[in-house]
């Protein structure tokens, strides 16, 4: 039987890497249009995957695994399309703040933010506000979002959203906050464009920044 | 005549046995050793290098006769004083099982308003009361950041509160070596100088490496400066299986021994014999939710094991208990709380913190703290166990009385007391202080309140009318000048 756009969206949820691949090779063989078998087949799978985890009957690893699964296919059928067609929500930076070594709630939301279908750059821990400006210059992302475990180090956030006013930036990026001392209220006073309290409302809350919620 | 009769005194649990125990350590020095762990910090990794560790970068791979020799060498016994007497309280050691609350948490739950709610002086401030109040609460932690000052002196601002409002043993967080070094400071002029601190110490300093493997620059510091001053020193990982740690509950115990013993090899290379406890947070990455876990069963199972490897190490552990995920004080704040103390309790871990922690570790609730003060009265009672002799066998009222015949009820104290229970007077059962007995009536003509009602009510009573021993005023306004004249210093600058 021949291979479907839905079987290879199932072989994506079920976290099916081989399968996935397989799946996808078949589809380009049978002439299926390579950006369908990306944004139907192999994401289609992966926002089902979202959504499952967001209701509770999916857990961190089957998300893990799914997107594993995603990306086989992907880095098939990629070489295929035009960059410009590759579909993407947009880019967002993430990073740790200044003196804040603590990057397993900053990882968890790029692995959401991979699964929704964001380009992420990882900024890494540690990272001073020069630096982010620097980075934000040079990279362009459409949103940053930084992370911080100490009340103390979280005020690095605000520095970098003044050095992103100081520097004339600030219009042209959205600033995204999370971390355990984090709250909205925080984002308010330092002016962030958004806070959240996990990694799956953070990627809700990329969406919805760059209209795609 | 009995001879030689081999009896239980208490009731205690284990989870490792002596083999099992040698495999976890001989893997934590095997990954101490191959994998290494990293130093945010020139000075200590300069104390490690000059020690014979092999530096690679700012990866420290410590040879295993390092941590043998740091087994050793650290002191092991550690006694905790009354900060107003120097009175020696708590003996970490063997099987004596503390319990008191845990720091940091950025939120607190208002006992009045139920609003959460940022931490200020006043929430520490009435923390501290509670905590200083409770009978079965052996020390104090904070229980909130303080945030209504400027949060690079919230250190200053916690400890003053908390010795202004308890005369029992505290454990200072700081947020870097510069606060510990004030905290350290206002603690010697309470104290009456450095000698008397170092002799009867009423605080215990604490520093938390990043899992996996990681010492921060502020971690690093603060232990090998608490080992400098040999003030005794909690080095104390968070572990999450399956986020920071392998999945397998093994790898998690390696994983965090790991971390607590690079620490313990730091301090014990920055100045041999500093007394040293080890600790941990060992939980999961909760999978769905992916919060670090405050009340998940493997917790209260991880660290029961990580007691027995610290029984078998001689060195005192740093535990966690009366802890909950949940954000209000519920049904489950009550079964997570109860079951960690409980085991806890039996495990003998030494001196066991986070108890009033609710919403996984970010707002603290002093509702639970009362209702956990409770709890341990009964995991105290437990432990305690059942004295087998002639007289409590009891064979002649047994006869006296006869089938059909009437028993005389337990003794009751006149005021319940917890000391009866060591030495053990097993002839008196707990007496209950919240927890509710009586027949429905009764408790209706009491208001039919839940035992989270009642326990509401006792922390504004105690907020409102307990007092503690009170530091001495020309002490106390010591303490506020230094901590006015504080200075913060920006992390990384």
């Amino acid at each position: 039987m021949a291979a479907t756009i839905e079987d290879l969206a199932q072989a994506v949820f079920d976290g099916d890497s081989r399968k996935a691949k397989k799946l996808s090779q078949k589809l380009l063989d049978a002439g299926e249009a390579p950006l369908d078998i990306i944004n139907q087949g192999l994401m289609g799978g992966m926002s089902e995957v979202g959504v499952q985890f967001k209701a509770g009957t999916m857990f961190v690893p089957d998300v893990m695994a799914a997107a594993e699964a995603m990306s086989a296919g992907v880095e098939l059928v990629k070489p295929l399309i035009a960059h410009e067609d590759i579909q993407s929500l947009g880019t967002v930076y993430m990073c740790t703040v200044k003196a804040d070594l603590h990057d397993i709630g900053k990882n968890l939301v790029i692995m959401m933010l991979e699964g929704a279908g964001f380009n992420v750059i990882n900024g890494g821990v540690d990272v001073a506000p020069e630096k982010i400006v620097e980075d934000v210059k040079e990279l362009h992302p459409d949103i940053i979002g930084m992370s911080a475990l100490l009340t103390t180090t979280m005020l690095h956030m605000k520095d970098t959203i003044e050095l992103l006013k100081e520097e004339g930036l600030r219009d042209q990026v959205k600033v995204i906050i999370g971390g355990a001392p984090v709250s909205q209220d925080f984002a308010d006073e330092i002016a962030a464009d958004g806070y959240s309290p996990d990694a799956v409302s953070a990627a809700d809350l990329a969406k919805s920044l760059v209209g795609a919620a | 005549m009995r001879t030689n009769l081999l009896a239980n005194t208490g009731v205690k649990m284990n989870v490792f046995s002596e083999d099992q125990i040698r495999e976890l350590i001989f893997a934590a020095e095997e990954a101490m050793w191959l994998t290494g762990t990293e130093y945010h910090d020139e000075e200590s990794l300069e104390i490690l290098r000059k020690a014979g560790c092999t530096i690679d970068g700012i990866i420290a791979h410590i040879p295993p006769h390092i941590t043998e020799r740091a087994l050793q060498t650290c002191q092991k016994h550690i006694v905790l004083c009354n900060s107003r007497t120097g009175e020696r309280e708590l003996f970490l050691e063997g099987g004596n099982a503390y319990f008191g609350s845990g720091p940091c948490t950025p939120f607190t739950r208002n006992p009045y308003t139920e609003e959460r709610h940022r931490a200020t002086r006043q929430s520490v401030c009435w923390a501290t009361k509670v905590l200083d109040a409770l009978p079965n609460i052996d020390y104090a932690m904070s229980l909130g950041i303080v945030q209504d000052v400027p949060l690079l002196l919230s250190d200053r601002h916690e400890f003053e509160q908390m010795v202004l409002n308890t005369d029992k043993p505290i454990i200072t967080v700081c947020n870097d070596q510069y606060g510990q070094e004030d905290n350290i400071k206002m603690a010697e002029v309470i104290a009456g100088g450095e000698e008397e601190l170092r002799n009867h110490p009423f605080i215990c300093l604490y520093a938390e490496p990043i899992s996996p493997g990681v010492h921060c620059r502020e971690a690093a510091q603060k232990m090998v400066y608490g080992a400098r001053k040999m003030l005794p020193t909690i080095y104390t990982p968070c572990i999450m299986a399956g986020g920071t740690a392998p999945a397998t509950l093994a790898g998690v115990m390696v994983q965090g021994l790991c971390e607590s013993l690079s620490g313990l090899v730091l301090g014990q290379c920055a100045r041999e014999g500093s007394p040293f406890i080890m600790g941990g947070v060992y939980t999961v990455l909760d999978m769905g939710s992916t919060i670090f876990s405050y009340g998940a069963p493997e917790l209260d199972l991880m660290l029961a094991g990580l007691a027995d490897v610290a029984h078998y190490l001689k060195v005192p552990m740093f535990g966690t208990a009366g802890c909950t995920d949940t954000c209000v004080i519920d049904e489950q704040a009550g079964v997570e709380a109860a079951l960690s103390m409980a085991m806890t309790n039996m495990s003998g871990a030494n001196l066991n913190h986070d108890t009033g922690y609710a919403e996984y570790g970010t707002t603290s609730n002093l509702d639970l703290v009362v209702i956990a003060d409770e709890v341990l009265g009964m995991a105290r009672r437990i432990t305690a166990g059942i004295e087998v002799n002639a007289k409590t066998l009891d064979l002649e009222e047994i006869e006296d009385e006869g089938p059909g015949g009437r028993f005389e009820p337990a003794e009751i104290p006149e005021e319940p007391d917890d000391s009866v229970f060591e030495p053990k007077n097993s002839r008196v059962d707990y007496q209950t202080r919240l927890v509710e007995r009586g027949a429905r009536e009764i408790w209706e003509s009491k208001g039919g309140k839940t035992l989270k009602q009642v326990a509401n009510e006792k922390v504004r009573d105690i907020i409102e009318n307990h007092e503690c021993e009170p530091l001495e005023p020309a002490l106390a306004a010591k303490i506020r000048d230094m901590v006015e004249n504080a200075v913060g210093h920006m992390p990384g600058e």
